[in-house]
Formats: structure tokens, sequence, C-alpha cells
């Protein structure tokens, strides 16, 4: 019995995983994208952003860990970290590992952002890009459900919602309010020689 | 006592100086007297550390607080003691270069610099280049005058990379004010640099520099400038990213225990609105942001609005609140220091003038525009 729950822990982490881990990205370009309404403000899509990466982290964490202490699956740590170093099913499983560190990667360079300096946090934060449908990739070509009726919806929704998203943010040009005031002053105190 | 002002601004042969200065210069309690007030050993420390004989070192006289004058007259009258601190900085920290960053305002402070730099002998003269700071209040920020630098355009950017770590041409950076550098001169020489250069401005009799030791009380160094022409109301201590003070808390406290940032005392009497002055003063901070993020742009925006409002329409609890919150909400958000500046600015106002932002009659729109 407490094997099989081992098993359905890391099956359901897995796809609470998913849906988490779409939301925060949806969340993420909505706030570049500044979206807002009375009642929904900024700070509520940033706000919620950041507590749900941590809280996608905790779900993978849990998909992890219960994976690798189930007797059946007899991974191993090793292959829990090291990308295609399992027995079994070497690609797939491999491809979980990958996001799994970039998304560690991510929110590590985050929470430690003042230090790092804009631009660096920056480009790492881009990977989210790679790690996102990698990590759907994952769950689609290993995951026991991933044909039945409700994971298919879930992956489906998570996929719909995560492109929606992505195609408003090339088609939304830039919408930065700053960028009159911005380039108004950098005009002031720019002394460059003019080409 | 050894002052900077009143002295002959002779060239003497330069100290022999190593590493150990920055010791010297740490037990000396040295800190930074452009506004930040911080340990001048600490940062010395960091850019030895990094340096491989190619630091840089600029020499901090942007001088973009609006009431400030010590910088231009110390660069004024003692063009030499100040190229004395960056030639040391130069040989401790084994830099190849030093810019002298001068505010483009300050002309006979760069004439005078320019002089004294001519009558130097090569190779100190070939290391030393100009650069004239544009006359704007971010300017002197650090991560500005590394941005102009670099790139032409003095906004400040965002730290990490600070300044010691890629400053530049990507080289370990010294930004140091150039009272400051003077002082490092006198330590070098092993006299004591126990005095402060302080711009007195508002109700004083003589507005202008002074310089005192640090054990005088700030009351006494008013009197030096004449005294305050009435009754004072306030007392802002450091410039506009200082704190207003009562004056009988301001007047028995000694320099050494204040925050003097860069060296403002500015004297407010009684017959000014001290609402109108800091809605004033906010609505020159808010227009001052290089608008880069929204913290400083909307968060001083609203702050200025909120306070204006107060000032022109008259106090009302609602407008008390929000300049409460947003003063809490924008600080430590900003791109750059600008907002927090602002805002404990601000904060100080708040609490100092208490009563009057709570029971303030509309005023004269004119008289907000004209104490700004």
């Amino acid at each position: 019995m407490s094997d099989s729950l081992l098993w359905y822990t890391t099956r359901g982490a897995g796809a609470v995983t998913l849906i988490l881990l779409s939301a925060v990205v949806v969340l993420g370009i909505l706030s570049t994208l500044r979206v807002q309404s009375q009642s929904w403000p900024r700070f509520l899509t940033t706000g919620l952003h950041r507590n749900l990466a941590l809280m996608t982290l905790v779900f993978l964490a849990l998909h992890i860990f219960t994976a690798v202490v189930d007797p059946f699956t007899n991974l191993g740590w090793g292959a829990a970290l090291i990308p295609f170093t399992s027995y079994y099913r070497t690609f797939w499983l491999g491809l979980g590992v990958i996001s799994f560190e970039l998304l560690l990667a991510i929110v590590a360079t985050s929470l430690i952002r003042g230090f790092l300096g804009h631009r660096a946090w920056r480009a790492i934060h881009w990977l989210t890009y790679a790690a996102w449908p990698v990590g759907v990739l994952h769950g689609a070509g290993t995951g026991t459900d991933t044909w039945s009726a409700w994971m298919l919806a879930i992956t489906a929704g998570c996929v719909a919602a995560v492109g929606v998203a992505i195609v408003l943010r090339l088609t939304g040009g830039s919408t930065d309010p700053l960028a009159t005031p911005r380039t108004t002053f950098r005009a002031a105190v720019d002394r460059r020689e003019p080409q | 006592m050894t002052r900077l002002l009143g002295t002959a601004d002779d060239r003497l042969p330069l100290a022999r100086v190593d590493g150990r200065l920055i010791e010297t210069i740490h037990q000396a309690g040295l800190v930074g007297r452009g506004g930040a007030g911080f340990s001048t050993a600490i940062k010395w420390r960091a850019v030895a550390e990094r340096s491989r004989r190619n630091a840089v070192i600029v020499v901090n006289g942007a001088e973009g607080e609006p009431r400030s004058q010590k910088d231009r007259l110390l660069m004024a009258t003692r063009p030499h003691l100040i190229l004395d601190g960056a030639f040391i900085a130069a040989r401790v920290l084994k830099a190849r270069r030093i810019v002298l960053y001068i505010g483009e305002a300050h002309e006979s402070a760069r004439q005078a610099m320019l002089r004294a730099l001519g009558q130097r002998d090569e190779p100190e003269r070939g290391l030393v280049s100009f650069a004239a700071a544009p006359a704007r209040y971010v300017a002197g920020a650090e991560m500005a005058a590394i941005h102009f630098l670099n790139e032409g355009i003095a906004t400040p950017t965002t730290t990490a990379p600070y300044p010691f770590e890629r400053g530049v041409d990507g080289a370990p950076t010294l930004v140091q004010n150039v009272e400051t550098l003077a002082r490092v001169a006198l330590i070098a020489r092993g006299t004591p640099a126990d005095t402060a250069l302080l711009t007195l401005a508002g109700a004083v009799r003589q507005p202008g520099v002074v310089e005192v030791p640090f054990g005088t009380t700030l009351g006494e160094a008013v009197r030096l400038g004449g005294g305050a022409t009435e009754a004072p109301r306030g007392v802002l201590v450091g410039g506009y990213f200082g704190s207003w003070m009562e004056p009988g808390e301001a007047w028995p406290a000694a320099l050494g225990q204040l925050r003097l940032g860069c060296g403002v005392i500015g004297v407010l009497p009684a017959s000014r609105c001290p609402v109108c002055e800091t809605a004033g003063i906010m609505r020159y901070l808010a227009s001052e942001s290089s608008a880069q993020c929204g913290p400083c742009f909307f968060g001083l925006r609203a702050l200025a609005d909120a306070s204006s409002h107060i000032a022109e329409r008259g106090s009302s609890a609602d407008d008390l609140r929000r300049l409460q919150r947003w003063a809490t909400d924008v600080r430590g958000r900003g791109a750059c220091k600008h907002p927090d500046g602002a805002v404990m600015f601000l904060a100080s106002a708040l609490t100092v003038f208490a009563n009057e932002f709570a029971q303030h009659e509309a005023h004269d729109a004119r008289e907000v525009r004209r104490s700004a």
C-alpha cells in the first residue's frame, strides 16, 4: 500500500507541478505585459508569480523525492540529478532532470537578484522558455497518465494558456509607460558626440 | 586642527604611501563626504583586492546637490590637495587612470583644477583626464558617473556589478568625493583630518561654506555663519537626501554624531511653511527621477502630488495616510537609491512637522512653487 502511495504521489505531484509551473509562466508574461484592472492590481501578478514559483518547487521536490525513494522504480539519486543517466526511460527522464535544474537555477538567481545584478538575472530568467517546454515533454513522454482523458485535458490546457500568453507577448509590443519620460531624461544627461 | 580652507594650497612632495595607508584611513574613521557617508577604508580595500594595476580613480566633483557649495569651493581653492589625494589613491590602489568628474556648471573649479594639473609633473599628469558631469541631481551618483564615463549617459544603473568589481572600462573603480580625497591627502601627510566642510543655507545671516571640527555642535557651526536670521522651525541636515531635525535637538548635537551626508545644513525659519517647503523639495526630487523604474518615477510623483495636495488644499486624512503608506512601499524598491533618499527625507518631514502636516490649511499655490 505504501509503495503504491509513493507512486501515486509521484504522478499526482508531477501533474500539479505542470499546472503550477504553467500558471507561473503565464503570470510572468502577464507582468511584463503590465496587465491590470480595478480588481487585479499589478503587484498581485508579481506576488502570485513569485509565491506560486516557490510552491512549484515544493511539488517538484515531492515529485522527485517520491520517485526516487519508491522501491519499485529503483532510480537512485544519481539518475534524479544527472541528466540521461537513468536506466529507466533514459531520454524522457533526462528531460525532467534538465527542466528541474533549470528551474532551480531560475529560482535561486531570483532569490539573490540584488547581488547578481539585473542583466544577469534576466538572462537566466529567459531560460524559463527552455525549462517549461522541456518539462512538458518530460511529462508527455514518460507520464503514466499521459493518455488518460483528464491528463490530456490538463496538458492541453497548460499548453494553450502558455501559448496564448506568448502570442500576446510577441504581438503586444512595448507597453512600457516609462518609455517617453525615460527618453526625455536620458537626452538631458546624454553628452555623447552626435554620430 | 588642520584646515582645508584658508590654508595655502602648497604643492608638497607626495608622501610615500603603500597599502598600509588604508589601515591609517580606517583608524582615522574617514567616511565619504559626497552624501552616502560610506567607510573610505572599506571602499579602498575592495578596489585594492581586485586591482591588477588597472584600477580607475574617479574624482567626484559633480556636486549636483542644489544647495551645496563646498565641493566647488574646495576645488577652486585647494586643487593641489585634491590632486594629491587622487595620486595617492592611484598609488595605493595601483590605478592606471584618474578621471576628474567635475560638474559642467562649476567653471572656476574646473579652471583651478586644470591649472593645478598643469603644474604637475609627468608621469602623474599623464594619468589624468577631465569629464564634465551633467548638471542634474543623479549625475553625481557613483553608478551614474561610471555609466557616464563608459557610455556618455549620466543615469545611475543597478548594482551589481559594484564599481569595485566592474566600473569604468570594466576595471575596478574608486569613485570618491573631492573633499574625501583632500582628507586622504592630509591623513597621508600625517595630519589629522578632523574637520568637516558644511554649506549653510536658508535662514542664515551669511549662507555659504564653513569649516568646523567634528566636536563642534550644529548650533556653533550655524553661529559661524552669523547665526539664524530669525527663530528657526526646523533644520535640514545633509541636504535633500538628509533629515529634518527639531532646532532644539539639532543645535546641541555634535557634528560627529550626525549623519552629515553632503554637508548641507538648511535652516528653515518659523515664518516659512514646512509643509510647502517639503512639498517643493519632493516635487524637485520627483522631477529628477531618471524614469528608469516605476517605484521611482510613479512613486515619487505620487508622493509629490500628495504633499502638494496638502500644501495647496489643506490637510486631509486621506492624503496623509497615502503619504505614510507610499513612503514605506517605495523604499528599497528602486533600481537605484534615488527613491530611498527621497522617502527618507519625506519620512523625517512627516515626523518633525507632524503637527503642521496634520493641521495645514490651504495655501496659495504660488508659495508651494516658490519654495522649490
